[in-house]
């Protein structure tokens, strides 16, 4: 059992969801669990990521072969696969100890996507069904198997999730030839429909089942295929509009096959990871948009400036902005003022006028936010610097500290709280 | 400016707030702190009143919510000196309704709100580094040193998540304890506590979580100045994956 857990959460380690949150289940009165809607870390790993769920795959026993991935049939790694009611129970056992929020269980292709999704479902439905089991279950969707089976696991699941693996159609057919885009789309596409009828079924009445209630996400290799930040980020935009999906997860490509297919990497693209989450942000946040952050001319993320400072810089007569008039939505777009602090100050000016102190004690990082705004008329800096100057001055002050920042940077996920 | 002494007790506090807002035009120029009986001490003594401080915490909670839920987060830290801010803050909190948390410019209010974000954030925290241990006859028990008093809180979350388990949760510094079972939730002091023995798989249950837990790191990713300010060290004591360093 030892050595299986080892093999089977080993292989899971990359994957970078894991959220708990954004579903409220009440459990049932007689058994265990519930789930709470801000999510608990339970957990922190020693690459300083949060752990709240028992993240494993069933199988790493694999009939595929894509070339980005250790568990490829042609690779020789250890294979170990778990029963059903082995899983079962180990969830069991972390959870009555407070180990965990419950399950996120993924898995290898093993025989055929139906045989492997079947094993998957029943896990879940023996935890929901027979152990009245109320905590959080995240389940990824085998590609290619039976929709019926896709709509049991969002009926016991609170996520489910199908990976979309490589940003394009054609690095999809180059890289993981087993895997085709229809049987990835498809399940998706069906999620977000179970998802949005449920909701409108449960409005009429509480009794109907609820699917999928902490919504559907998805995870993209960054660095494996040849597609630009545009292109990417515009994909995750249709996605967050047409299929609904809660949360695009981007996760930098560590080689881990010797294939010719593949790029030749020093080390895995983090800041690039680390970029595309800010720009995720922006997308679903802070009312950007795509072609707003980049274009066909510029397809890439700036290394130096997070995509937001970057907008700004490129846009002057956008600003200064005036924080005791401004809008919410204006406020959002100042470097420096992020969602919480531009709530605060619309809420603080309510009681009085904000001063340059009050900016600071609401958490405005003044250094930044300095060149893009006045406060009741008066600037902090000159009013007429160039972009040019201000940006020479930003990288002069982030140089103090980047070094910490950085660090601490790549890895945080952001939104682990959201 | 006049001054109120009170008891020391949380109700004591409350009902002495109450009184004042009552009684006093003007509360924001007024003072309250904790009576110590020394000689040079100032101040009317305002008696305590259980019911009135129920009252004033139930009236405070129909008006303004999230402002009685601050005011709670605040008392769980059982925090000294801070009287006169609270005083401040309470009065403010029924002027404007739940507004008041916004008001962060007002020294009153930081004070309160930092203080009771303080106790939220430790209390959100346990919620996750709680450990239970199985105990020989089936029972869990969980021991916890926070800094602050929130074993009631604390137990009441794990009342509706391990509603089917018979456990306790044992706060080691401060003595007190809370204990489910069958449906009901009790509190109370130990004056003197042995460990129980454990159960006979939990070692073997406790390996399995050690290993999962060094497996799931990324092994070249390596943070341990992250781990320490997400998880600090204080709380290492009884987490099950951190027993050797
Ligand atoms: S199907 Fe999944 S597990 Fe199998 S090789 Fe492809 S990515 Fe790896």
């Amino acid at each position: 059992m030892l050595t299986k857990l080892q093999i089977l959460s080993g292989a899971a380690r990359y994957d970078a969801s894991c959220a708990s949150s954004g579903s409220k289940r009440e459990g049932p009165s007689t058994g265990t669990g519930n789930t709470s809607s801000s999510g608990i870390c339970h957990s922190w790993s020693d690459d300083g990521r949060c752990i709240s769920l028992l993240k494993i795959l069933l199988s790493n026993d694999c009939i595929y072969d894509c070339a980005y991935c250790v568990n490829r049939s042609t690779n020789p790694v250890e294979r170990a696969s778990f029963t059903a009611r082995e899983v079962v129970d180990l969830t069991l056992e972390f959870y009555r100890r407070n180990y965990i929020e419950g399950l996120f269980l993924s898995s290898a292709v093993m025989k055929s996507p139906d045989h492997t999704m079947e094993c998957m479902v029943r896990v879940a439905e023996t935890l929901r069904t027979e152990e009245q089991f109320g905590g959080y279950i995240h389940m990824k969707i085998i590609p290619g198997c039976n929709s019926e089976l896709v709509r049991k696991a969002g009926l016991y699941a609170d996520r489910i999730s199908v990976n979309i693996e490589l940003p394009s159609q054609a690095s999809l057919q180059r890289l993981a030839p087993q895997k085709l885009k229809s049987a990835i789309l498809e399940p998706m596409a069906l999620i977000g429909r179970e998802i949005s009828s449920s909701l409108v079924e449960r409005k009429a009445s509480r009794k109907a089942p609820r699917f999928a209630p902490a919504g559907q996400s998805t995870q993209m290799i960054i660095g494996a295929s040849p597609e630009t930040d545009f292109q990417i980020l515009s994909l995750s935009q249709g996605l967050y509009k047409k299929m609904n999906l809660k949360r695009v997860y981007y996760s930098a490509y560590v080689p881990v096959t010797d294939d010719s297919r593949l790029p030749v990497l020093s080390a895995p693209p983090l800041l690039r990871e680390h970029r595309l989450y800010q720009a995720d942000w922006l997308l679903r946040f802070y009312g950007f948009t795509a072609d707003e952050i980049l274009s066909d001319d510029a397809p890439h993320l700036d290394e130096t400036f997070d995509p937001k400072t970057a907008w700004a810089l490129r846009h002057p007569e956008f600003f200064p902005v005036e924080v005791n008039r401004a809008d919410y939505a204006t406020l959002l777009r100042v470097p420096g003022i992020g969602v919480l602090s531009a709530k605060r100050i619309v809420s603080a000016r309510r009681f009085s006028l904000i001063t340059p102190d009050g900016l600071k004690k609401i958490g405005v990082v003044i250094k930044r936010a300095k060149y893009f705004i006045t406060c009741s008329g008066k600037s902090f800096e000159k009013p007429d610097q160039q972009p040019a100057l201000i940006r020479q001055r930003l990288l002069l002050s982030e140089r103090t500290d980047a070094s910490v920042s950085t660090i601490s940077h790549q890895l945080v996920l952001p939104g682990l709280y959201t | 400016m006049n001054c109120y002494l009170y008891d020391g007790t949380a109700d004591g506090l409350l009902s002495a707030i109450a009184w004042i807002l009552e009684e006093e035009p003007d509360p924001e120029k007024v003072k309250l702190s904790e009576r110590k009986d020394t000689l040079f001490e100032e101040g009317f003594t305002i008696s305590t009143d259980a019911t009135q401080a129920e009252s004033l915490f139930f009236r405070l909670k129909q008006q303004a919510p999230d402002a009685a839920h601050t005011l709670y987060s605040f008392m769980l830290a059982e925090k000294e000196g801070l009287e006169t801010s609270l005083l401040h803050y309470v009065f403010l909190a029924f002027k404007h309704g739940d507004k008041v948390n916004g008001y962060i410019t007002h020294s009153a209010v930081r004070d309160i709100v930092h203080i009771a974000k303080k106790t939220g954030r430790e209390l959100h925290r346990m919620k996750g580094l709680l450990r239970f241990e199985k105990l020989q006859d089936g029972a869990y028990l969980a021991k916890m040193e926070p800094d602050y008093n929130i074993i009631h809180p604390l137990a009441f979350h794990f009342s509706r998540r391990l509603r089917a388990q018979h456990w306790f949760l044992y706060d080691v510094k401060r003595r007190t304890a809370a204990r489910w079972n069958n449906g009901s939730l009790q509190f109370g002091g130990i004056e003197q506590f042995t460990t129980p023995a454990l159960s006979e798989d939990e070692k073997k249950v406790q390996a399995l979580w050690l290993a999962f837990f060094k497996t799931i790191a990324i092994p070249d990713r390596k943070n341990p100045r992250l781990q320490k300010s997400n998880m600090p060290m204080k709380y290492w004591k009884y987490l099950v994956e951190k027993q050797e360093e």
